[in-house]
C-alpha cells in the first residue's frame, strides 16, 4: 500500500512502528548498567562467578580425561563433589531459563527442583574417595603408565599440597605456579579460583538471609505501625548493639569454623539496615491509594504486603544488599585473616593470613593476589550499588 | 412504605441491602479524640443509588471507608453502631471473613484514579488477581472476565489495554479501569468515593453515564459519595446531606431538590450558580466547616446558620445568645446553642435535623429509610446545574 505524500497515517506519524514503552524495571536495569564503572564492577563479579562455578574444570590435579594403562577414564568426574554438581546444575538451569526467557518465578521454582535432583544424582552416582591421593598421577606419569591426558589449565587442586615434591612451599610466581605457592605447598592460583565459591557464597547467602529477615520484620513494622513498630524498633536496636565480629569469634570458638555457621551468623546479625529501609518505605506506602484499593478488593494480607507494596518499596534494599554482600565478604576475610575462619578450605582472607605468619617473613605474592581479589570484589559490588542507587533514586537524578 | 407522587411506583423491598445504624467513628491521637462520624443512619436498597453529600471534612469519606472497615486503626475506631450488610454485621466479622466481603460483595472506587492503580503491574494482572481470588477461576478464564469487564466500561481494544501499565493510560481511562476492576466480581454494592472529582467535566459526564447504565444492567446498589449537587441530581435516588459528622437532611432526590428544609441544604442550593441568572458574585455560606476537634455545642451549624440568625433577631435579644465565630459574633436562639436537633421525619419520607423546620416540634424521630427509586423515563424535576457540570439543561 502506498501512502500519498502529505496524508496523515499511522505509518508516517511513526506510531505503527514505535517501540512499546519500557517497563519500569527494564528502565532501571538499563540505567544501572549504563555507567562504565558499573559495567566493570559487574564484569569482575561475573568473572569471579564463572571462575567459582567452573573451578573443577579450571584448576584440578585430576586429569579431565586420561588413558591410563589402556583405559580411557575421567578422574575429574570420579572425584566430583556434590557442591560441584549442584552449582553446575543450577548454572545450566539458569542459562536454559535465560535463553527461553522464562519468568523469574519459574526460574526459582525450577531451581528448587533441579538442584535437589542434581544433588541426589551426585550422591548416588559419584563415589569420591575418603582420602584423595593427589600424588598418584605424578607417580604414574613418572612410571609411564599414562599414555595421554587432558589436564585442566591449572593442573593443581586447591588441596594438592605437593607432598611428593621437595621444597614446594613458598615458591615465588613461576612458569609452573603462576601466582606462586603458599606455606603448605598449595598452588595459590588454584586455591584462589576455588576460593571464589566461598567468598561469593558467603556474600550472597549471608545477605540473602539478611534481606529475607529484614523484609519480613521491616514489612510488618511498616504496615502495622503502632505497637508492632515500637517492638520491632527495639528488636532492631538490640540486634544493632551486638558486635558482629566478637559474636562470630565466640561462635567459632565454641562450634569450630563452619562455613554455614559463619554465613548464618552474618545474615542473622545484619538484617537491621534492611528492616529499617523497608519499614520506612512501607510506612509511606501503606497510605497510598493503590494499597487501599488492593485491600478494598479483599486481597489477603500476604498479597497486599508482598505483591503490591514490596515491588514499590524494594529499591533501597537492592542498594543496601549490594553493599551488604561486600561487607559480608570483608567480614569473612577479616575472620580468616585473624586465623579463626576457615582453615583448610581456601578463602581469600585465609590466604592473606599466611602472608605474614610464614616464618616471620613477608611473602609478597600471598599478600598481593588474594588482597587484590578481595579489594576488586568489594569494589565491584560497591560500584554496582552506587549505580543502582543513581538509577533508582529519582532525588539523586540531575 | 408509601411512595412519593413524583416518583415511579415503588417495588416492595422489605429489606435494605446495607444499613448503617447509629454508626459513630472516633479517632484518637494522644489525648485528643475526635468523632468525625456521629450516629449516622443510612439504608441502601437493592438497585438504589444513595448519595452522601457534604463539604470536605464532614465525615462522608470516613463513613464510606468504615463500611469496608478500611479505617486506619489505630488511630481510628468504631465508637458504636452497626453496619448490616444483608443482615450480617460487618463490624463483627473476622478479618478473614471481611476479605470475602471486600471486592466480592462490596467493591469500592476511589477519588484519585491516578494513584489508585499499582504502578508496577499491568492492568490485566491487577484485575485478574481479584477475579481469581473471588471467583475461583483459572488464569485464562480470569483474563477473559477481565477483558469482558474492560469492554463493559467502554475501553477500546481491551485485549491490548490489559497488557498496559497504569502510566500508559489517561485519568479517565484509569477511572474506567478502576470501575472495571470493581465490577469484575459482580458486587452487590459499589461504593464510589467522589469518583469524578479528579476528572475533567466531559470525562465526569461519561463516567457518571457509565455508572448509571452499568447499574441498570446489573441491578447493583451504589453509595455515591460526592460534594457535587449536579452529580446527585443526575445519578442518585435518595440523598443524605452530611454536615460536621451528622446527617442533617435525608430525602428522595426530587423532594430534596424541590423542597430543601435544613438551612444548610438551602445554603448549598443557593451557592450553586444558576444558568441564565446574572449574578456578580456566587452566594456562599459564611464561615468554614468546623474542625472535628472543636465542634460547636448544640446544633453544629448554628454559628453559620442564616435561619438561626434571622429567628434570633425576630425573637429579640432575650431569646438569643451571642456566639463567637471566625468572623465575629452572631446572635442565635438559645435552643440552637443548647440542644443538638435529631433527625426527624418532618414530612413524608423527608427527614431533617433543625429546630426551625416547619413541623419539627411535632415530628417523630424515626430511622430514615427510603426505598424509592426514580423511574428512568420520568423527567427529573427542575434541578440547578452545579458548577463544573457540562452541557445545557
Amino acid at each position: 500500500m502506498t501512502v500519498p505524500a502529505g496524508t496523515i497515517s499511522p505509518t508516517n506519524l511513526g506510531i505503527a512502528d514505535a517501540a512499546p514503552p519500557r517497563n519500569y524495571w527494564r528502565q532501571v536495569f538499563h540505567d544501572t548498567f549504563a555507567p562504565t564503572a558499573a559495567r566493570l564492577g559487574v564484569a569482575w563479579i561475573g568473572v569471579v562467578a564463572v571462575l567459582g562455578i567452573f573451578a573443577p574444570l579450571l584448576a584440578n590435579t585430576h586429569p579431565i580425561l586420561a588413558k591410563i594403562e589402556g583405559h580411557v577414564v575421567s578422574p575429574m568426574l570420579q572425584n566430583v563433589t556434590v557442591p560441584d554438581v549442584a552449582l553446575l546444575a543450577l548454572t545450566a538451569w539458569t542459562i536454559v531459563c535465560l535463553v527461553r526467557r522464562c519468568s523469574p518465578s519459574r526460574l526459582m521454582l525450577g531451581a528448587l527442583i533441579v538442584v535437589p535432583v542434581a544433588v541426589l544424582a551426585a550422591l548416588l552416582l559419584t563415589h569420591p574417595p575418603d582420602v584423595v591421593d593427589y600424588t598418584q598421577y605424578r607417580e604414574m606419569r613418572r612410571q609411564g603408565k599414562i599414555q595421554w591426558e587432558l589436564m585442566a589449565p591449572i593442573p593443581y587442586s586447591p588441596y594438592d599440597f605437593q607432598r611428593d615434591i621437595p621444597d614446594a612451599e613458598l615458591n615465588a610466581p613461576s612458569r609452573y605456579h603462576w601466582l606462586g605457592t603458599d606455606a603448605l605447598g598449595g598452588d595459590l592460583l588454584s586455591r584462589m579460583i576455588h576460593a571464589c565459591r566461598i567468598d561469593l557464597a558467603i556474600g550472597l547467602i549471608a545477605t540473602g538471609i539478611a534481606v529475607v529477615i529484614g523484609i519480613a520484620i521491616g514489612g510488618l513494622m511498616g504496615y502495622f505501625a503502632g505497637w508492632v513498630d515500637l517492638l520491632g524498633m527495639r528488636l532492631i536496636e538490640m540486634f544493632e548493639s551486638i558486635p558482629q565480629l566478637f559474636l562470630l569469634i565466640t561462635f567459632v570458638a565454641f562450634f569450630g569454623a563452619n562455613l554455614y555457621l559463619i554465613m548464618a551468623i552474618i545474615g542473622l546479625t545484619s538484617w537491621t539496615g534492611e528492616a529499617r529501609f523497608i519499614r520506612a518505605e512501607f510506612l509511606r506506602l501503606r497510605r497510598q491509594d493503590f494499597v487501599q484499593a488492593a485491600i478494598s478488593q479483599g486481597l489477603p494480607l500476604s498479597s497486599v504486603l508482598f505483591r503490591h507494596m514490596l515491588p514499590n518499596g524494594i529499591y533501597p534494599i537492592l542498594i543496601t544488599s549490594s553493599f551488604g554482600i561486600a561487607s559480608a565478604i570483608l567480614l569473612e576475610s577479616t575472620l580468616s585473616f585473624l586465623g579463626i575462619g576457615l582453615s583448610r578450605d581456601p578463602s581469600w582472607g585465609g590466604m592473606l593470613n599466611q602472608a605474614l605468619s610464614a616464618g616471620g617473613t613477608f611473602v609478597w605474592w600471598i599478600a598481593l593476589f588474594p588482597g587484590l581479589a578481595i579489594f576488586l570484589t568489594v569494589f565491584g559490588y560497591n560500584l554496582v550499588g552506587e549505580a543502582m542507587r543513581d538509577a533508582l533514586d529519582p532525588k539523586l537524578r540531575t | 412504605m408509601p411512595s412519593t407522587p413524583n416518583f415511579a411506583p415503588e417495588i416492595p423491598m422489605p429489606k435494605p441491602l446495607l444499613e448503617l445504624s447509629e454508626l459513630s467513628i472516633g479517632f484518637t491521637t494522644g489525648h485528643r479524640s475526635i468523632r468525625p462520624v456521629h450516629d449516622v443512619c443510612l439504608s441502601i436498597y437493592p438497585g438504589q443509588t444513595v448519595a452522601l453529600v457534604g463539604e470536605s471534612g464532614c465525615g462522608k469519606s470516613v463513613t464510606a471507608l468504615s463500611i469496608l472497615r478500611l479505617i486506619p486503626s489505630p488511630p481510628g475506631h468504631v465508637l458504636g453502631g452497626r453496619v448490616l450488610f444483608e443482615g450480617r454485621d460487618l463490624l463483627a466479622l473476622s478479618e478473614r471473613e471481611m476479605q470475602q466481603v471486600r471486592g466480592k460483595d462490596i467493591a469500592m472506587i476511589f477519588q484519585e484514579p491516578m494513584t489508585s492503580l499499582n504502578p508496577v503491574f499491568t492492568i490485566g494482572e491487577q484485575i485478574v488477581e481479584a477475579v481469581t481470588l473471588h471467583q475461583h477461576v483459572g488464569r485464562n478464564e480470569a483474563y477473559a472476565i477481565a477483558e469482558k469487564s474492560m469492554r463493559d466500561v467502554g475501553i477500546a481494544d481491551p485485549h491490548r489495554r490489559l497488557l498496559d501499565y497504569p502510566h500508559q493510560l489517561s485519568g479517565g481511562m484509569r477511572q474506567r479501569v478502576m470501575i472495571a476492576m470493581a465490577l469484575s466480581c459482580q458486587p452487590k454494592l459499589l461504593i464510589a468515593d467522589e469518583p469524578t472529582t479528579a476528572l475533567d467535566v466531559t470525562i465526569q459526564a461519561q463516567i457518571l453515564e457509565l455508572l448509571r447504565s452499568l447499574q441498570q444492567e446489573r441491578g447493583m446498589s451504589i453509595l455515591l459519595i460526592t460534594h457535587d449537587l449536579g452529580v446527585v441530581a443526575e445519578n442518585a435516588d435518595v440523598a443524605a446531606v452530611m454536615y460536621a459528622s451528622r446527617i442533617v437532611e435525608h430525602a428522595n432526590v426530587g423532594e430534596l431538590f424541590e423542597n430543601p428544609q435544613h438551612p444548610y441544604t438551602q445554603g448549598l442550593f443557593r451557592a450553586v450558580p444558576r444558568l441564565g441568572v446574572k449574578a456578580s458574585r456566587l452566594v456562599a455560606i459564611p464561615g468554614t466547616v468546623p474542625n472535628p476537634g472543636r465542634f460547636p455545642p448544640g446544633c453544629k451549624f448554628h454559628p453559620r446558620c442564616a435561619l438561626a440568625a434571622s429567628r434570633a433577631s425576630a425573637a429579640g435579644a432575650v431569646q438569643g445568645v451571642e456566639v463567637a465565630t471566625d468572623t465575629g459574633t452572631v446572635c442565635v436562639p438559645k435552643q440552637c446553642h443548647a440542644t443538638e436537633p435529631d433527625l426527624r421525619e418532618t414530612s413524608r419520607e423527608h427527614w431533617a435535623a433543625c429546630h426551625y423546620v416547619a413541623g419539627y416540634a411535632k415530628a417523630t424521630a424515626t430511622v430514615p429509610r427510603s426505598a424509592s427509586q426514580r423511574a428512568t423515563e420520568v423527567p427529573l424535576p427542575v434541578i440547578p446545574m452545579a458548577m463544573g457540570e457540562g452541557g445545557a439543561p
